[in-house]
């Protein structure tokens, strides 16, 4: 009976945004079938822009909670210090950016080249990847198969990164302006970036910064499969997954492997706060934040599943950008202001009737 | 053994001791330490006693408790505050009688508790742990998000409408520490009498053998849910107390670092024994007053950073040497003594996980 | 067994011991006459980080000017004062508070200053919702005073109003007075969109706008409010009308979030154009300025209540070589961050002298109900506290342009005489705070409609705005 009235609600829900809704009215008001541009059949075009809008940030959600995934799914590690990797990664990665470009100030976006993007990137990836290998191996690696207590472990980590990295970055700021702080800055795309792709259907035209963004989510994603499958170490850590003891009982040295794993994860934490800096900005909290993106996109796709974390930040970032743009505004206070909530009646309905995860294993 | 006894002996004196003191404190401490640190970590205590009680006897490390006391308090906050002139703007300002108010709020913060623990009786150990994580945050993002029921500002005022029989605590702060008080014995009398009811004793079964009480009939998830439900309990007499004392609720209140706070203080205080969780709440509040008096403007010196490091680093040591916490060091004292000089193990890995590890 | 006793009660006792020791620095300590405790409460942490020191750089370097206290570093203000006396009694700054711009943090400092530390007077705070916050405090703890600092929320002198808080400059609504005429007039914008975080201080600070831009004529279309938590900014970038569908768009997205929020803009529709962009001092303040304002050189924003880049009048001239001198090189002393805390700080030591160093209800009965601070020009120099102790003050709506090392800088545009906080009946204690749809949006003639004046290299001209 509850699966049928979740079907019939999210049935209803696809129906309302294709068919049911209606744009508003010349004088304003509206009643609970008014929403912002109508139904996909009135305004096509928004339709599309905000399929593009979720897909694009399911990108972003994609890289960093691959990383997330990647380690639990592994190590059983909760690595609660995900989000401070990600601060620390984002500012070192602006840090370089600021020394490459020189100008110190508000970078316009025709003035960075692909590698003044790059070389962030790459070095912010090594830096984070080798700082949480260093974590795991003075930290972690001699208590593992306590969960609970590595989970501990990495939130005393979390809580003191962030408050380190907010008392030393950003480092370089304008002249006037008071470094540290935790202050909001931004990394800049490349110049060649900076344009909106005529699409050619429905008039819509998209910004290519966010093609790229969802560009690099898809090669993350094949990469790592590819890893995962075609290497001798993703057959490792795939073995790992599934029966970690068996494994290191067959005489793998199951070590590296976790080191390997841990390492790659943490990078891609960085690799994630490089385009989150990129497309929004790199601040104080932004730990918090991300990792709760993680949290919800695999406890919606599954633990330590590639292709969970895929299908949860799609489902995540779809649900949001539809939130928003298609909740109905019938009057002061409804409906715009309860996005927030319909995200977490989509975690609430994976929960209820598949509490391991779409993707996940039966816990 | 004797020295089960005396240590039994000197945990009987030292508690009555601190009663003793926590009785006369109005008398020996000044408004300031009475108002703010006692008060708060006789409510924080309660909050923490709600996490203890479910990792203690239920084996379930829960962060969901600081999002159920901030459901209580923001419950009771949007029932109780009223649109008066030169009153509170913020929430939904129902005005209704406090009592009421009191009994819904913290009705509400069980009904919300037993859904939560439905959800997540089937998950065990980390899989627990980020569940109830994710609740806080859900309740976190749904304050600041709905403007009717306060949004990113403060629903304040909460402090001038209590029941009849609280009386008037904006004025009289002494008169909210002695309830504070007379709640947290309450709730560890309770909690102790609860332990060896039954239920019980079932629910510890379920935390050291899952497996073998369902196979003796036991419905798990059930247990897991009322137990959870009895959390909620705990949890919302911490929150109405907490809403009362503060005066305002904002979503801060069960934001992530509330929610690492209380575990902070769980795990100071010990997660194996309920004397802990006023105990570490003691210790942290008292610890953080006097960094934040302490620490210059610019940062701790050399390394920078706030108390936020210093209390970071205090509690990475304690889970690395001594995860049970100062209660645990406690126990590890006696423990020594008993056996002359060699220390037990103590196990992070709770016995479900190692059942758990060994069945997949 | 005797070893083994031992050896439990020797750390026993040392726990009682302790507990004794740590405990008694509890005891409460006497309180000294003689002296006047005044706390400052700012903010350290979070996005308004920097304003610990340069807020109490202005309080501090007042009660240098006017109460014979100096300063103990030039170069660090929250190192403190020596000296400082007024009507009579020393002043002992008790501390300095740290907030971070959250309701809690803010009420559990003021607890530690003016409970533990024993603070009478606070200066302070600097954000709205924390002005919230110690307003409601205020009011349960009638015998202490707080004169506000910076913030700009409504709530404190409008709708709860407690009779021992002060403000000596206007609101968050206040400071965008005169700006919906200027876009009206000077833009052509008929209608226009708006875009904010979803709580009280853009809330506020989008009331006044509206009722100035409004109350001309002009038609709000829309109002996106976004949540505080963050996220993707695009869907909602998306709830805005496209650029040829309206005239112009008022930003009042803060914080980490208004780079962020710009980027999604220009995503969605190619580069701004700054002659369609206006909101609030959000656009250039707090770091804004390098990243935000660069794209947006020509718009014109809200102000904060200064002259935010001098007036060439006598009496700010001798502010300016007055209040520099303390810290030289510290802040910018045409910085509302400065500004506003010396003269909150001015008038608490006004207050004292009158009041012969009594603090509590003679206090507030003492402090004055004028000031003559540097940027105010109508009634002869004179600024009024209204009968909620609200200030009714000059604004100053602002320019971004290219300043002549290239970077932006923020000009003065226009002198907005008198402007008080109800907007000449707009708003009201007795009627909604704003919100996310209040004011409505209505033509209404506000007192300083179609007298916005011209101002010049910081000379205000007698022209008009047209």
């Amino acid at each position: 009976m509850p699966r049928v009235a979740a079907a019939a609600l999210v049935v209803f829900a696809v129906l309302y945004v294709l068919v049911i809704a209606d744009p508003p009215g010349e004088f304003g008001g509206g009643t609970w079938r008014t929403t912002n541009t109508g139904s996909a059949l009135d305004d096509p075009s928004s339709f599309l822009t905000t399929v593009l809008d979720g897909l694009t940030f399911a990108g972003l959600l994609f890289i960093v909670a691959s990383g997330f995934s990647l380690i639990f799914g592994l190590m059983r590690v909760v690595n609660m210090a995900h989000g401070a990797f990600y601060l620390l990664g984002g500012y070192i990665a602006y840090e370089v950016q600021q020394r490459m470009t020189g100008s110190g100030f508000g970078l316009q976006p025709g003035e960075v080249n692909t590698l003044e993007w790059v070389v962030p990137w790459l070095i912010a990836m090594v830096c984070i990847g080798v700082f949480g290998l260093g974590v795991q191996q003075l930290l972690l690696r001699w208590n593992q198969g306590q969960d609970l207590r590595q989970a501990l472990i990495t939130i005393a980590v979390s809580v003191i990164v962030a408050d380190q990295v907010i008392a030393h970055f950003p480092r370089t700021v304008p002249a006037g302006i008071q470094p540290y702080g935790g202050n909001a800055v931004s990394i800049s795309w490349p110049g060649w970036t900076n344009r909106l792709v005529d699409l050619h259907v429905g008039g819509v035209s998209y910004s290519l910064s966010r093609f790229t963004m969802l560009g690099l989510g898809i090669v993350v994603g094949i990469v790592l499969w590819l890893w995962l499958h075609q290497t001798k170490t993703g057959l490792v850590i795939r073995a790992g997954v599934d029966d970690r003891q068996m494994t290191s009982a067959l005489g793998i040295n199951i070590q590296t492997t976790f080191a390997i794993a841990f390492l790659v994860g943490s990078a891609l934490a960085a690799f994630g706060a490089v385009v989150g800096g990129s497309q929004a900005s790199i601040a104080q909290g932004r730990d918090g934040e991300w990792l709760l993106f993680s949290l919800i996109v695999v406890i919606i796709g599954g633990m330590g599943s590639l292709a969970g974390a895929a299908v949860g930040s799609v489902l995540y970032g779809l649900v949001f950008a539809f939130a928003v743009a298609y909740l109905p505004i019938t009057g002061d206070n409804c409906c715009s202001q309860y996005s927030v909530v319909l995200t977490f009646v989509l975690m609430a309905l994976v929960l209820a009737f598949r509490p391991q995860g779409l993707f996940g294993r039966a816990a | 053994m004797t020295l089960d006894a005396t240590k039994t002996g000197a945990e009987r004196a030292i508690g009555v001791v601190a009663l003793v003191l926590a009785v006369l404190a109005p008398l020996l401490f000044s408004d300031f330490w009475l108002n703010s640190i006692l008060t708060q970590a006789l409510i924080l205590g309660i909050g923490a006693a709600s996490l203890i009680f479910l990792s203690a006897y239920g084996g379930m490390i829960s962060l969901a408790q600081t999002g159920l006391m901030g459901i209580a308090g923001y419950a009771l906050a949007n029932m109780v505050t009223q649109r008066v002139p030169g009153g509170e703007t913020k929430g939904l300002l129902l005005g209704w009688d406090p009592m009421l108010a009191l009994v819904l709020a913290i009705l509400l913060t069980v009904g919300i508790g037993l859904v939560f623990g439905a959800v997540a009786s089937r998950s065990f150990g980390i899989y627990f742990l980020m569940l109830t994580l994710t609740y806080t945050v859900i309740a976190f993002l749904f304050v600041g998000s709905v403007t009717l029921i306060g949004g990113f500002s403060p629903v304040a005022g909460v402090d001038r409408y209590t029941p009849g029989f609280i009386g008037d605590i904006a004025n009289d702060r002494t008169r909210l520490y002695y309830i504070a008080l007379i709640t947290a014995g309450f709730v560890y009398l309770l909690i102790r009498y609860l332990i060896r009811t039954p239920f019980g004793i079932s629910m510890q079964g379920i935390r050291d053998e899952p497996v073998r009480m369902a196979s003796l009939g036991y419905n798990v998830a059930l247990h897991r849910t009322l137990a959870f439900g009895i959390g909620a309990f705990v949890a919302a007499l911490g929150g109405v107390l907490y809403a009362w004392w503060f005066g305002q609720l904002s979503p801060t209140t069960m934001g992530l670092d509330a929610t690492i706070q209380l575990l902070i203080i769980a795990v100071v205080g010990g997660l194996r024994r309920i004397e802990g969780a006023w105990l570490g709440a003691l210790a942290f509040i008292w610890i953080n007053n006097e960094v934040t008096n302490r620490i210059p403007s610019d940062g701790l010196p050399v390394i920078g950073g706030t108390f936020n490091t210093i209390i970071g680093f205090v509690f990475l040591a304690l889970v690395i040497v001594s995860p049970d916490g100062l209660m645990g060091l406690w126990d590890r004292m006696w423990d020594a003594a008993r056996r002359r000089g060699r220390p037990p193990q103590v196990d992070m890995e709770t016995p479900e996980e190692t059942a758990m590890a060994s069945s997949s | 067994m005797k070893v083994g006793r031992w050896r439990l009660l020797l750390p026993l006792a040392l726990l009682v011991v302790g507990g004794t020791v740590a405990t008694s620095g509890a005891l409460a300590t006497p309180a000294q006459s003689g002296e006047v405790k005044v706390a400052i409460m700012t903010d350290c942490k979070g996005a308004f980080a920097f304003g610990y020191e340069v807020d109490t750089a202005g309080a501090l370097a007042a009660l240098s000017q006017y109460a014979g206290a100096k300063p103990k570093n030039k170069k660090k203000p929250s190192a403190g004062i020596t000296g400082g006396t007024a009507g009579g009694k020393s002043i002992n700054i008790v501390g300095i508070g740290c907030g971070d711009e959250t309701p809690a943090l803010a009420l559990k400092e003021t607890r530690r200053l003016m409970n533990q530390l024993g603070g009478e007077v606070m200066i302070g705070p600097l954000s709205g919702d924390e002005a919230v916050t110690i307003a409601n405090w205020a009011k349960a703890n009638p015998q202490k005073t707080v004169i506000i600092g910076t913030a700009g929320s409504q709530d404190p002198t409008m709708q709860i109003a407690p009779k021992n808080l002060f403000r000596y400059h206007g609101d968050g609504a206040q400071w965008n007075a005169g700006l919906g005429e200027i876009v009206y007039k000077k833009l052509g914008w008929r209608t226009a969109a708006l875009i904010g975080d979803d709580y009280s201080f853009p809330w506020t600070s989008a009331a006044g706008i509206i009722a100035d831009f409004c109350g001309i004529g002009g038609r709000i279309t829309k109002r996106v409010w976004t949540p505080p938590a963050g996220g993707d900014y695009a869907p909602f970038i998306r709830q805005l009308p496209a650029p040829d569908k309206v005239d112009g768009y008022f930003w009042l997205v803060g914080g980490a979030n208004t780079g962020a929020a710009l980027t999604a803009f220009e995503q969605a529709y190619g580069s701004v154009k700054a002659s369609q962009h206006s909101g609030n001092l959000f656009l250039f303040f707090l770091g804004n300025f390098a990243t935000v304002a660069p794209k947006l050189i020509g718009s014109y924003m809200g102000g904060f209540g200064t002259a935010q880049t001098g007036l060439k009048t006598k009496k700010a001239n001798t502010y300016v070589k007055q209040a520099g001198k303390w810290y030289p090189g510290v802040a910018d002393v045409n910085d509302g961050f400065f500004y506003n805390y010396w003269n909150a700080a001015w008038a608490l030591v006004q207050g004292l002298n009158k009041s012969n160093g009594a603090v509590g209800a003679a206090l507030h009965r003492a402090l004055p109900r004028t000031l003559k601070p540097a940027f105010q020009v109508a009634n002869g120099g004179t600024l009024r506290l209204d009968s909620r102790r609200q200030a009714i003050q000059d604004q100053y709506p602002l320019q971004i342009v290219e300043g002549t090392d290239g970077k932006p800088a923020a000009l003065v545009a226009g002198y907005v005489p008198n402007v008080d906080q109800t907007f000449g009946g707009t708003f009201g204690p007795n009627k909604s705070a704003p919100g996310r749809n209040f004011p409505p949006c209505v033509k209404r003639k506000l007192p300083w409609q179609g007298k916005v004046q011209v101002v010049k290299n910081g000379v205000i001209t007698k022209q008009f705005i047209k």
